[in-house]
Order: structure tokens, then C-alpha cells, then sequence
């Protein structure tokens, strides 16, 4: 696995304008006779990553066509509740949900790939606060209004639940009081124009947005970083991972980073690749999620 | 310059008619641009207020719609992030910010939430500028729009939008067509204003030739207006002009003629005092011829010779009386001084002639016992030509009458004649100040137009004392002289 994301580091990026129109031209012009006639891949979509950006789910989806010979649908929903709700009721093949909901179901889950972020399927939750104030750990930001992403969410909730969980603490004891805004790029927006005095937010959304929206994270600063998490996976219904569909998918995911349309979209991401992760990489999610649920939250 | 002057020269209705007519104009025309200034921006007001609710009630009802779901679940993101993408909606209204509370008054979120931060109160001195009617509160002195809408939802307020928005641009463009016009509105009253002062002053040039040529000819100086100003008249100011040329003409020779006749009376004059002066030497002459021969006849008898000698002593002395009371009324020493008592008596010796010759008896009563402070020659050649006149008018063998006395100063001259009375008009010419200047007409004697011109020029006053058919008395009046008066003679 290491190999690989070694191998996929070295390879040398195209340029995102050149994949967008190889990306469209594979989108309308392969899409053969094979892929017509099979149904649909549902893929499912999380705001765990910058969904907001209609190139990279154009590219997302015309990659995922060409490479499984299927139609693909990318299916996104506001929450990660309605996301997973879907993939556990079997509507969708697929879906990039977080490590959270995989940590809740995860004896109906199975991952299908991990996504590599510099190199390794892990990353971080931060705890933001806006630039200039003093605060260096949680217990500087007591009585704040704190901005989570999404109940479900593991960087973006669960970390910082489960933090104050360790404190005997649930997030409204804590915090003044807790708003979700259902997307960890919206957690930055409330904290950089001072909507809320801190937040809970993807350490790797964090740091992506600071090289595209310098000036959004440039108006926070991190309080705190979580230890190494498992990284948002790719999973699908235990009862679905050995059908076409699933393998294709895994596929078309694990090769990514040695196609020049797959390099394209995971450029656009800044991630490394997709790889083959065993379920122990969301143990320690699993043990916050534990740790929190035994505090009653 | 006097007070009295410079008030005089401020009373608008002593400027000349060419300056007042174009500052009428200007003072219409800024009227007119003031007026039209006043209407143009009362109308972009009104446009622009207009355009602010419409703007306004744009924005409220666009957040509405967008904020009563989120408002309702007391969504504090949702709020925020509709509050923050309206921001680029609704540029054209330049929103400062903008809060969201919810039904208790409490922000749910702000578009500046460091200014206005969540679950706190909306402060009393945000919200006094709001007002409780309608949607928008205009505050031109700030240059700000507050902007207040409740939401509704189920027939109940859940919550309310409060905004604050910067109008400057909006009273900017106003003041930018304000100074606009002021400005277009000033150089147009100007250029206006200044064709008028133009078109007025040489629309009414004629009227300042004519009225400087009747003013000139009130003092005795006519003048024809040149050809070569008529013919560059209109065909109204050229008859006009015309006129005036021809009633000028008209005066002058009238005046020549006068001054013929003038000629002519006094030729005429001096040979009825010639003729006076011959009559009155011969009547002694005949007498001294007889002593003469009386002497060279009977020259031996003393008693002969003594009465020849009287009588030719009588004679001369006779003659010698007229020629001095001649020399000195006609002596070319025009210098003035005081009429004297012998000025007044001398008269007497000048008009005795004319009285012979028509038989008339003369009625003669000086109470001036002392020197007048009068001009004495032009008293004493006004009197002659009264006295004169009187004899001319007074039939053979009537009476003519002199009387003359001091009263506060001024002496006082009566001629009576027993003429048959005075004709209105001449009455009206003696008596009327000034009339001097001009002759009588031809048919009147020369003789009261002299008396007349005298008396103007010596401010004296005529006065016709009794006018029938029985007769005439005139009334000479003359003022003491003045230093001022003096000076000039």
C-alpha cells in the first residue's frame, strides 16, 4: 500500500485544464455500447470533500464512467445521515462517507478503497478559532458558539465530542452553544467572518482551502490538532462488495493515480490516491465513538 | 457724491431703461431656472425614493423568502450563509449590514457578526432609527437607508430583518445634477441675460437719441437729428425722428423770425424815440429861434435880451435833460447795480413822447424813495416796454398809469392801461414761469415777450392784476438779487 502511494506521489500531475477536456471528451465520446447497456453505478457523495466544485465532480464522474464502462451517478446529499441512510438501505453501490458513520456501521460496511493524503490513508481534525485570539487548547474555547460541521461527521463532531467526553463534558455543557453548518468549508466561513469564536473542522479540507482560499483560512488559526485519523473511505453494504458494480469500482478507485484523467481529479483533491486499507485504520474512531456514546451524547 | 444722491441713483426707477430692462430679464430667467432647478430635483427625489423602496422591498422580499425556513428553526447558519451570498445579489443597494432576529428579539445572525454577534439582543441605539411603519427610514443627513421587515410566517412574526444601507451614491448623483444645473442653468441666465442687456440697449437706442435731443431742445438748443442716423431707424423711430426733425425746423425759424422782428421793433422803437427826441428838441428849438431872432432885432433892450436869454437858457437846458436821461438809459455800461430813484423818474422822460403823440394823460406815482436791490437796467427796460405797450394799447387821449413802491423787499411795478383787455392765452404766457424762452406768437407784439423774457431772467414774476374791457394793469414783481445771481451777472 505504501508502494503504491509512493509510486503515485512520483507520478508527474497533467495539467487540470487538459484532463477537464480529455475528462469530457471520454465523458461523451467512449462511452460505448458495453457501459449503455449495464445499469447505472450510484456513487454517493459526502461534503467531506470540496463538493462544491463542479469541475472536480464533472472530471469525478466522467473518470469513474470511462474506467468501469458504466454510467456513473454521482449522488450527493446535504448530510452525511442522508448519504449513509441511502447506502445502507442499498440504493447506492458506493459512497465517500466518513469514518464516523463507518465506525457506526461498520458490521454492515465494508471498504471498498481509502483515499491517501500525503501519502497515508490517515488525517486530522483542527480545532479553528479566528486569527489573533488567544487560545492554544479546547479549554480556552469554553463558553464559546461553536460551529460543528455535521453531527455525523468524525473531524468535523466527533473528535471534539469526544474530547470533552474524556473531560466528563458533552458539547452544550462546554460550548455557549453548537450550530452544524453541513459542510467543513462552511465551519471555516463562520469562523473567519466571525459568525462563531471557533469550530471543528477536516484538517485536510483546512489545508486544501488554504492554498485555494488563502484568504478564508488566512482570517483563522488552528487551536488544536487531533492525533491521526482514518481518512473518509469509499465503503459499500457488506452484502454488496463482491458484486461487479463494487469491484468496479475499487478498480477504478486503487488505479486512479496511474490514469492521466484519474491524476487530474486526485490533483484537484490533493490527495495522492486510493488504496486498499484494512478496518482497524478507523479503530481508534471507533474507540471516540464509544468513549462519547458512553457519556450519553 | 450726496446721500440724497446716491438713495436717488439706488431707486431702481431712476436706471436708465437700457439697464433695467435686461436685469429684468436676468432676474425672470433666474426665476425661471430657480423654478425649474426646484422641480427637477423635487422629481429625482421622488424618483430616487422610489427607486430605493422598489430596491428595498427587492431585498427584504428576496431574504424573506430565503430566511423564514431557517428563521423559523432558529438556524443560525443558514441565516448566516444567506445573509452572506445575498451580498453579492444585491450590490446595487450597498447594504452596510444586515441583522436577523428571531421573534424575540434576539440576532440569530448578522452579516457582520463581530459587530453584531449571535444570541445577543439588537441595542436600542441600532434600533431607534427604525421606523415602525414602513419598510425604509431615510437618514439624508448620514447619507443612510434603514431598511426594517418582519417575517411572517403562519400569521404570526417570527423573527425580523433590519438593515442598514449607504445612499451616497444616490444623494451624490443628486448633488452632481444639482451642481449641473445650478451651473448650465447660471451660464444660460448669463448669455441670456446679456443678449437681453444687448437687444434692449439697441432696441431702444432711438428712444435715448430723441429724448437727448428734447432734452437739449428744453434748453434753447435744437437740433436736427442727421439724416445719416434716420436711415438706419426702423420705419416707426424714422417717422418719429422725422417729426422731430420737422417740428424742429419749425421752432427755429419761428425763433429767427422772432429775432427778426425783435430787429425790427427795436429799429422801429428807436425811431419812435427818435422821432420822440426830434419832437421834444424842436419845441424848444422854436422857442430859442424866436429869442434869437428877437435878439438880432430888438438885441439892444436890455429887458429883450435878458428874456431872449432865459428863454434860449430854457431851451438848451431842455435838450440838455433829454440827451443825458438818453445817455443814460441806453449808456453801454451794462454792469449791474441797484435801480435807483432816478432810474425810475428817467422813464418818465422816455415815455413822455409817445404819450404826446397820442394825447395820453400820464398818471405817475413813485413811492420808491430809495435805492432797490434790484438789476436796474433790465427792471428799467422791462418797465419802458410795459409802459410802452400800455401807450400803444390805450386809446387817444386816454390815461396810462404808473405806480411803483417797495413791500418786503421785492419791488412791485403796476401799469394800467385803457386798452380793450388781454387775450387768455397772452395772460396764460405772462403769468406761466418760464415761458420767456420762446415768443409769444406773430401776432402778438414783440414788446411782452421782452418784458417776459426780463422778467424770467431775472426771476422776477408777472402778474396780470385786472384784464377787461375797460383796461389791463400788470404787475411787475421783482426779488431782491441773491449773491449767487450777483456772481453771475
Amino acid at each position: 500500500m505504501k508502494r503504491q502511494a509512493s509510486t503515485m506521489h512520483q507520478l508527474q500531475a497533467p495539467s487540470r485544464r487538459k484532463f477537464l477536456s480529455v475528462g469530457a471528451a471520454c465523458l461523451v465520446g467512449l462511452r460505448d455500447a458495453r457501459a449503455a447497456a449495464s445499469s447505472a453505478l450510484n456513487f454517493g457523495l459526502t461534503p467531506v470533500f470540496l463538493t462544491n466544485d463542479l469541475e472536480l465532480l464533472t472530471s469525478l464522474r466522467a473518470y469513474l464512467s470511462r474506467k468501469t464502462h458504466r454510467e456513473v451517478q454521482l449522488v450527493q446529499r446535504r448530510t452525511y445521515e442522508e448519504i449513509t441512510a441511502l447506502l445502507l438501505s442499498g440504493q447506492l453501490d458506493g459512497a465517500w462517507i466518513c469514518g464516523y458513520p463507518f465506525a457506526q456501521f461498520r458490521d454492515q460496511l465494508s471498504l471498498i478503497a481509502v483515499p491517501l493524503w500525503r501519502n497515508k490513508p490517515l488525517y486530522q481534525s483542527y480545532l479553528i478559532a479566528p486569527k489573533g485570539r488567544a487560545a492554544h487548547s479546547i479549554d480556552d474555547l469554553k463558553g464559546d458558539l461553536h460551529a460543528f460541521s455535521d453531527p455525523n461527521s468524525n473531524s468535523g463532531y466527533l473528535v471534539t465530542a469526544s474530547l470533552l467526553a474524556e473531560r466528563k463534558l458533552r458539547p452544550d455543557q462546554f460550548f455557549r452553544q453548537t450550530i452544524f453548518t453541513y459542510g467543513h468549508r462552511n465551519v471555516v466561513r463562520a469562523v473567519a467572518k466571525g459568525l462563531v469564536q471557533s469550530g471543528s473542522v477536516d484538517g485536510y479540507v483546512w489545508e486544501v482551502m488554504s492554498s485555494i482560499e488563502p484568504e478564508l483560512t488566512g482570517n483563522t488559526e488552528i487551536v488544536r490538532k487531533s492525533e491521526l485519523l482514518g481518512f473518509p473511505p469509499v465503503a459499500c453494504l457488506k452484502t454488496q462488495k463482491d458484486t461487479e458494480g463494487v469491484q468496479l469500482l475499487h478498480q477504478a478507485l486503487v488505479e486512479m493515480a496511474w490514469d492521466e484523467d484519474g491524476r487530474h481529479v486526485l490533483d484537484m483533491l490533493k490527495l495522492d490516491g486510493f488504496a486498499d486499507e484494512p478496518d482497524s485504520v478507523f479503530d481508534t474512531i471507533f474507540e471516540k465513538m464509544m468513549l462519547v456514546r458512553s457519556l450519553g451524547s | 457724491m450726496s446721500l440724497a444722491g446716491l438713495i436717488n441713483r439706488l431707486n431702481p426707477s431712476s436706471w436708465p431703461l437700457s439697464f433695467k430692462v435686461p436685469i429684468l430679464v436676468a432676474v425672470l430667467m433666474f426665476a425661471v431656472s430657480a423654478s425649474i432647478t426646484n422641480r427637477v430635483l423635487a422629481r429625482l427625489e421622488v424618483s430616487q425614493e422610489q427607486h430605493l423602496q422598489q430596491l428595498a422591498s427587492a431585498y427584504l422580499d428576496g431574504l424573506s423568502a430565503s430566511l423564514i425556513p431557517a428563521v423559523f428553526r432558529e438556524d443560525v447558519w443558514e441565516v448566516f450563509d444567506t445573509l452572506d451570498r445575498s451580498r453579492e445579489s444585491y450590490k446595487g443597494l450597498n447594504v452596510k449590514w444586515t441583522i436577523v432576529t428571531n421573534a424575540d428579539g434576539k440576532i440569530l445572525a448578522a452579516s457582520d457578526p463581530s459587530r453584531f454577534p449571535s444570541d445577543r439582543n439588537v441595542e436600542m441605539a441600532t434600533l431607534v432609527h427604525f421606523a415602525a411603519g414602513g419598510d425604509v427610514t431615510l437618514d439624508e443627513e448620514n447619507a443612510t437607508a434603514f431598511l426594517v421587515r418582519a417575517l411572517p410566517y403562519q400569521e404570526r412574526v417570527i423573527g425580523k430583518i433590519y438593515a442598514e444601507a449607504d445612499i451616497g451614491s444616490l444623494l451624490q448623483e443628486r448633488n452632481e445634477v444639482f451642481r449641473t444645473l445650478l451651473l448650465t442653468n447660471l451660464l444660460l441666465t448669463l448669455l441670456l441675460a446679456s443678449v437681453g442687456y444687448f437687444a434692449a440697449s439697441r432696441m431702444i437706442k432711438p428712444v435715448r437719441i430723441m429724448s437727448k435731443h428734447l432734452e437739449e431742445a428744453s434748453q434753447g438748443k435744437i437740433e436736427l437729428i442727421p439724416d445719416t442716423i434716420l436711415v438706419r431707424q426702423g420705419r416707426e423711430f424714422r417717422r418719429l425722428f422725422g417729426g422731430y426733425n420737422m417740428l424742429s425746423q419749425a421752432v427755429k425759424e419761428r425763433e429767427l423770425m422772432a429775432i427778426e422782428l425783435a430787429e425790427e421793433e427795436k429799429v422801429a422803437s428807436l425811431g419812435r424815440l427818435a422821432s420822440g427826441m426830434a419832437h421834444e428838441i424842436n419845441n424848444p428849438l422854436g422857442g430859442m429861434f424866436n429869442a434869437l431872432d428877437a435878439l438880432k432885432r430888438h438885441g439892444s433892450r436890455e429887458q429883450v435880451r435878458q428874456t431872449s436869454i432865459r428863454l434860449l437858457e430854457q431851451g438848451l437846458m431842455g435838450i440838455r435833460d433829454l440827451v443825458r436821461s438818453t445817455l443814460a438809459s441806453y449808456r453801454a455800461d451794462q454792469r449791474p447795480r441797484d435801480l435807483t430813484v432816478v432810474d425810475l423818474d428817467d422813464l418818465r422822460l422816455l415815455i413822455k413822447p409817445e404819450a404826446k403823440r397820442k394825447r395820453l394823460k400820464l398818471e405817475w406815482l413813485n413811492d420808491v424813495d430809495q435805492p432797490v436791490h434790484v438789476p436796474a437796467v433790465p427792471v428799467r427796460d422791462a418797465v419802458l416796454n410795459l409802459l410802452l405797450n400800455a401807450c400803444a394799447s390805450t386809446v387817444e387821449e386816454g390815461h396810462v398809469k404808473f405806480h411803483t413802491w417797495v413791500e418786503q423787499g421785492n419791488l412791485i411795478v403796476d401799469v394800467s392801461d385803457q386798452g380793450s383787455g388781454l387775450p387768455d392765452h397772452v395772460r396764460e404766457y405772462l403769468e406761466r414761469q418760464g415761458a420767456g424762452s420762446i415768443p409769444l406768437d406773430k401776432r402778438s407784439g414783440l414788446g411782452l415777450w421782452i418784458v417776459k423774457r426780463l422778467c424770467d431772467e431775472m426771476n422776477g414774476k408777472l402778474h396780470v392784476v385786472k384784464a377787461d374791457i375797460l383796461g389791463t394793469t400788470i404787475r411787475l414783481i421783482v426779488r431782491p438779487k441773491s449773491g449767487e445771481l450777483e456772481h453771475a451777472a
